[in-house]
């Protein structure tokens, strides 16, 4: 049998129901802006690449219709999956290390640094590790590009003063150590990133917590990896879902450390698409690449964000 | 009544005409929308702003809004302003095939063959200084067709050498390829990387070039630049880049230049690391006003006939433009002897300067070279000009032939493939 409200009770709801429909409508007003802004400049330029994508076009006149062609040559276009490739070892500078290596350097700041220390002994160091952050990539990356100059570069003259000779090295000439030295420039400019938000992170964490877990016996590496990382999991996943996406749309540094190169080596989807696009004047074959970023980025988030609220729902229960 | 109405006609007359005199006395002055990318201290820029201050003695009510942009907007973003309603009335846009010649292929240029005729200038630029201002309009393709740009000044590619370098070695400079040789391998004996270089950008694959152009003749040339097609593993180019590796393998040039940019070739020259660089006439001012500690002088690169080299970048008069008289009288001004004189004057290589005006033996040197290219039909121009974004191609293959990760053949099968993809169907 259905349930029915009383008629006091029906009379005391109307009311409500009509109060909650007007805040909808006037928080619906504060949406237009946002709303408008999101067709001009990701809607409206999305569709346009889309369109563009299935043409051959070379920046000027009429572009002309060719289907999937683009899409089919994509798919065999073996420097597109190098640079792909390249993309996903990337990860590994952007992502895993950062978050692993920050998570480490946040606790350490957290739980000793700061304990001993004090909190602004703590705070420079959460500031020099975010420094990298601050400074345009294209400045930093032309500075790394000297550091590691195979002639007068800093990293071979006291390779060679401390008689080391034999290991310096042309290390974004040579393709067996260019996207190694790639990697290790991103992982200097990254680290910041995961150290600032993981500190934020753990000052969450109610100190009554691991107190009660110190009690009952546990050691500091177990309290790190059943609280801390359990607690803290949110932030991780931000982190790990934010410098992915950045990731995968790397372009400044390539640019300006190794155009892609030496050949191939280093070159990685954004920097590829851009070459097609202005340099080669392949225009339909540029907007293939980037919507098929895009669209790897779409699905990537996607699974972040729907693991997230699929973790919070956990947590809730 | 007639007298009234003839007054007040009258009045009304004489108002519409003073309203109309004012209107002509505050009518906006003509503006010339002029833009070009050449540094100001370098000798087009010194050159190119006298152009404007005697441009405005000579067209007094007209101005000129200027802008300086860099050659890598041009390179990139050209065709997007060009097609646009913002493009200027005269613009300086980068020579060959993919840039000048795709945009007057689209129509985005006007064709000055008429102008340039009733002016003279097509008696001012010599036929291999004009070919880089001839597109053909149905494929764009240059070196024949319509006079869509006109270059004020030439460059070539040379031998720039440390000439205290030589003499403290007890080395001839070279005047020919054999020399070119001893030179390099007495340099390696002594432990010196005889030529500066740098992979990243064009330095590298102007020595394979200049390299396949010792083997080269004209219509080689020729074929080459105007698509008509050509045998990669042929003598030319298979030259070219069995050599290049072996300038590698033998310690001519370092394979730790395989990531450098063209200005870290310029300051290892400058910095005495290498006695020898093969380098183009733009960077001749630099090194001049850069007042190097030691004496260094440049020869034309020894044992070829052809050079890299070509006239320089165009001025160009958008279809849009609609002061193109005034383009046109700005372009005539760059091209006018004093101006050229002027250029040359300050490290330039101008293609109508009065030669008795220039003074600095340095500069008179460097001028009679390109002359002698110019008067020879040795001018080769780039490699990459074929083709619209070959430059990157040849840029990534070249690094590979200098890394070794690629053989000869492989680097000709990889610079081919983009080059026979663009040949005419």
């Amino acid at each position: 049998m259905q349930e029915r409200a009383l008629p006091q009770e029906r009379r005391a709801l109307e009311p409500m129901k009509k109060n909650t429909l007007s805040i909808d409508k006037g928080y619906g007003v504060f949406l237009i802006p946002g709303i408008i802004a999101f067709f001009l400049i990701i809607i409206f330029p999305f569709m346009i690449n889309l369109g563009i994508s299935f043409t051959t076009w070379n920046g000027i006149g009429k572009p002309i219709w060719v289907g999937l062609k683009n899409f089919q040559t994509l798919i065999n276009d073996s420097v597109f999956w190098l640079s792909f490739k390249n993309d996903l070892i990337l990860l590994i500078a952007m992502t895993i290390i950062p978050t692993i290596v920050g998570l480490l350097l946040a606790t350490f700041l957290f739980d000793y640094i700061t304990s001993n220390f004090g909190q602004s002994v703590s705070s420079f160091f959460r500031a020099g590790f975010y420094l990298p952050q601050i400074i345009p990539g294209a400045v930093a990356a032309i500075v790394w590009e000297w550091i590691l100059q195979p002639d007068w570069g800093v990293v071979n003259y006291v390779l060679k003063a401390v008689g080391l000779s034999s290991w310096t090295h042309d290390w974004f000439g040579d393709p067996s150590t260019a996207l190694l030295a790639v990697m290790v420039v991103l992982v200097w400019v990254q680290l910041g990133y995961p150290v600032v938000i993981f500190m934020a992170a753990l000052q969450r964490i109610e100190p009554e917590i691991l107190e009660a877990a110190s009690i009952d016996g546990a050691s500091w590496l177990q309290k790190f990896y059943y609280i801390t990382i359990h607690l803290i999991r949110p932030e991780i996943l931000v982190v790990v879902l934010t410098t992915s996406i950045y990731t995968l749309k790397i372009f400044g540094q390539v640019y300006v450390l190794t155009r892609g190169g030496p050949g191939n080596v280093t070159n990685v989807p954004s920097y590829y698409a851009y070459k097609n696009f202005f340099e080669t004047q392949q225009v339909g074959y540029g907007s293939a690449i980037s919507l098929a970023m895009a669209a790897i980025i779409i699905v990537l988030t996607v699974v972040f964000i729907n693991m997230q609220s699929r973790q919070e729902r956990e947590e809730s229960v | 009544m007639t007298t009234k109405i003839f007054k007040l006609f009258s009045i009304v007359l004489a108002a519409a005409m003073f309203l109309g005199m004012t209107a002509c006395g505050t009518a906006a002055p003509r503006v010339l929308n002029l833009w070009y990318y050449e540094p100001p201290d370098g000798a087009l820029g010194k050159a190119w702003a006298a152009s404007q201050t005697q441009f405005l003695a000579t067209h007094p009510g007209v101005t000129i809004h200027f802008e300086l942009h860099t050659f890598e907007q041009m390179q990139a973003t050209a065709q997007m302003f060009l097609n646009s309603s913002s493009a200027p009335d005269v613009i300086e846009i980068n020579k060959g095939a993919a840039n000048a010649g795709t945009f007057a292929k689209e129509g985005l240029l006007t064709d000055m063959t008429a102008e340039a005729t009733k002016r003279g200038w097509d008696k001012i630029l010599a036929p291999s200084i004009q070919a880089t201002c001839l597109y053909d309009p149905k494929t764009g393709i240059q070196g024949s067709g319509n006079l869509y740009g006109v270059t004020d000044y030439g460059e070539f590619v040379m031998l720039y050498y440390n000439q205290d370098m030589f003499d403290k070695a007890g080395i001839k400079v070279p005047t020919t390829a054999d020399d070119l040789y001893a030179a390099a391998d007495a340099f390696v004996a002594k432990g010196i990387t005889p030529f500066a270089t740098a992979g990243a950008e064009y330095p590298a694959q102007q020595i394979f070039y200049m390299l396949a152009l010792s083997k080269a003749n004209r219509q080689f040339v020729t074929n080459y630049q105007l698509l008509k097609g050509i045998d990669f593993h042929g003598p030319e180019f298979t030259y070219g880049a069995t050599e290049m590796a072996t300038w590698v393998q033998k310690g001519y040039i370092s394979k730790d230049a395989v990531n450098m940019k063209a200005q870290d070739m310029q300051n290892a020259f400058q910095a005495g690391t290498n006695p020898m660089m093969m380098g183009g006439s733009w960077l001749f001012g630099g090194l001049q006003s850069a007042k190097l500690p030691f004496k260094w002088n440049v020869e034309l690169w020894p044992g070829n006939a052809i050079s890299l080299g070509s006239g320089g970048n165009l001025w160009a008069i958008p279809s849009g433009s609609k002061n193109k008289d005034l383009a046109y009288d700005f372009i005539d001004i760059t091209l006018s002897k004093p101006i050229q004189t002027l250029m040359g004057n300050d490290g330039g290589l101008p293609i109508n300067a009065d030669t008795t005006q220039i003074t600095d033996p340095q500069v008179q040197q460097f001028n009679k070279l390109f002359a002698q290219l110019v008067a020879s039909d040795g001018i080769g121009y780039y490699p990459d000009w074929p083709v619209a974004g070959y430059y990157q191609d040849l840029v990534s293959a070249t690094q590979e032939l200098m890394n070794g990760t690629k053989t000869p053949s492989q680097f000709l099968d990889e610079i081919a493939a983009p080059y026979n993809a663009a040949l005419p169907k």
